[in-house]
């Protein structure tokens, strides 16, 4: 007689493991659903960090990898200061979103264009630049969009300008932003971490 | 007393009034404040989108390995989401031998190395544990009398390791804005998230959230909000237009830092000191009455 049951494909969960940060304390979870019921996103999540872990486990690579709920998270650390097994959710859900970013899986297209402009402005002067990031990220959209979205900004621009909150540029890069007296040196440290880093050979 | 400060990206700019008021109540209380030389961002919580874990935590570690070469005192973080990054990697750093021999061999890249240790403070936690309820209490010349308060934490000032205050129910906000004369209402939205570094890309998807932090706070009377973290008053604040029509209700509401407040029940100077001209909701109206 044939069994009825397919065993479960354990490639997936490999992967997490050794390439996601954090991935191994998806191990930890014990299925509770502390972490999603505390999400302040809850109710905008289709599975939630619990389910995720348990499609992890199941080897559902589609539906987590396409999921845009790994990038919602706020991190607001309610889920990790809540988990009894101390499992570092933020940092896996973190760490999932960037695996799927860097194979080209873009969960939340409008925070993954934010976080790449913040990103490249660290990487460049060690520093974001309030007004510059802002301003590259409005132009993400195009330079029609772009010049859209700016003018939909231009109110908060404007008041956050007359209030002294934001300096003045007339456009990315002009004033050029600021570097740090050390950013060569920092360079050099965000290179060689993202070769330490797991997945990565080095 | 004397601590490194950290004033993270936002102090720069979108909380340039956080650090006016920090730098003028530090200084009334007679806390020494000195810059950490030529810091860097600490990634915030959107960088995991360009940067891995294991880089986000070397951008925190230089900026210890910095403090610890300017002298070591304690450093205080008034950003909750610099704070968080940076105590988050310090306890990491401290915990993990292993994470942390990893850490020196990056640093040494830029001729750096850490030796753990380091503490890393809120400006909670230092105004409430360190400088006291009664020093500042002493330091009140006009008193927040009759000011009704909501006292906003956010999400990630006590968190994630509860080191000065309770990560659900903490108490020192209210403390020292009693302690200022002013009536603090209970609040349970103190704790609930804003939106946090997702806002700004997410707003229809974090709109409710403001709207039920700003909607307790209306319906317990509070004359404005108190926070202590630049990214909750940029959220809650500057997009109130914008949320109202989002969330179709009125919202209206100041949200002050809480050092802003300290500075004026001082006796400081409301604009000079307590940089109350750089809200875009104007709190002039519901302080008006304690200026005379």
């Amino acid at each position: 007689m044939v069994m009825a049951t397919k065993a479960y494909d354990k490639s997936f969960r490999e992967e997490v493991y050794k390439n996601v940060d954090s991935g191994e304390d998806v191990k930890l979870c014990m299925q509770c659903g502390v972490c999603g019921i505390t999400c302040p996103l809850r109710d905008k999540m289709t599975h939630g960090p619990r389910q995720i872990w348990s499609l992890i486990r199941a080897g559902k690579r589609d539906e987590v990898m396409d999921s845009p709920d790994i990038m919602l998270c706020t991190s607001c650390y309610t889920c990790k200061v809540r988990c009894p097994r101390g499992v570092k959710v933020i940092d896996i859900m973190h760490g999932l979103a960037h695996y799927a970013l860097e194979q080209g899986i873009v969960p939340r297209a409008e925070t993954a264009k934010f976080g790449k402009v913040f990103w490249d402005s660290i990487y460049k002067t060690g520093r974001v630049d309030e007004t510059e990031v802002p301003m590259r990220y409005t132009l993400t959209a195009g330079p029609i969009h772009g010049l859209f979205n700016t003018l939909e900004m231009m109110d908060i621009g404007r008041a956050l300008l007359s209030h002294k909150r934001m300096k003045f540029k007339l456009g990315p890069g002009i004033p050029p932003s600021k570097k740090i007296k050390g950013i060569k040196g920092l360079k050099k440290m965000l290179d060689k971490a993202q070769a330490m880093s797991p997945g990565k050979e080095g | 007393m004397t601590y490194l400060l950290y004033p993270g990206c936002s102090l720069e700019a979108g909380g340039s009034h956080y650090e006016v008021s920090v730098e003028a109540v530090f200084k009334a209380l007679q806390v020494e404040l000195k810059e950490i030389e030529d810091w860097n961002c600490c990634g915030a919580s959107i960088h995991y989108v360009g940067g891995t874990e294991l880089q986000t935590k070397t951008l925190n570690a230089r900026n210890l390995a910095l403090a610890q070469k300017q002298g070591g005192y304690d450093i205080i973080a008034p950003c909750s989401s610099c704070y968080i990054q940076m105590v988050k990697t310090a306890h990491e750093f401290d915990e993990e031998p292993e994470l942390a021999a990893e850490l020196n061999q990056i640093l040494g890249e830029g001729g750096l190395s850490y030796s753990g240790g380091i503490k890393v403070r809120h400006v909670l936690d230092v105004l409430y544990n360190d400088v006291g309820l009664e020093r500042i209490k002493a330091a009140v010349k006009k008193p927040l009398t009759g000011l009704k308060v909501a006292p906003y934490y956010g999400c990630q000032t006590t968190r994630p390791y509860g080191e000065y205050d309770s990560v659900e129910e903490p108490t020192s906000m209210d403390e020292i804005l009693a302690a200022l004369g002013a009536e603090v209402i209970p609040f349970e939205h103190k704790v609930k998230c804003c939106g946090s570094g997702i806002f700004f890309t997410e707003m229809d998807t974090c709109a409710p959230l403001v709207g039920d932090i700003i909607g307790e706070a209306a319906a317990g009377g509070a004359a404005l909000i108190s926070v202590p973290c630049p990214m909750c008053q940029m959220n809650l604040e500057i997009y109130q237009p914008r949320l109202e029509k989002i969330l179709k209700t009125e919202l209206d509401m100041p949200v002050v830092f809480v050092t802003q407040l300290m500075a004026l029940a001082f006796g400081m100077d409301p604009n000079k000191d307590a940089a109350l001209n750089r809200n875009i909701v104007s709190a002039n109206e519901v302080l008006r009455h304690l200026a005379a």
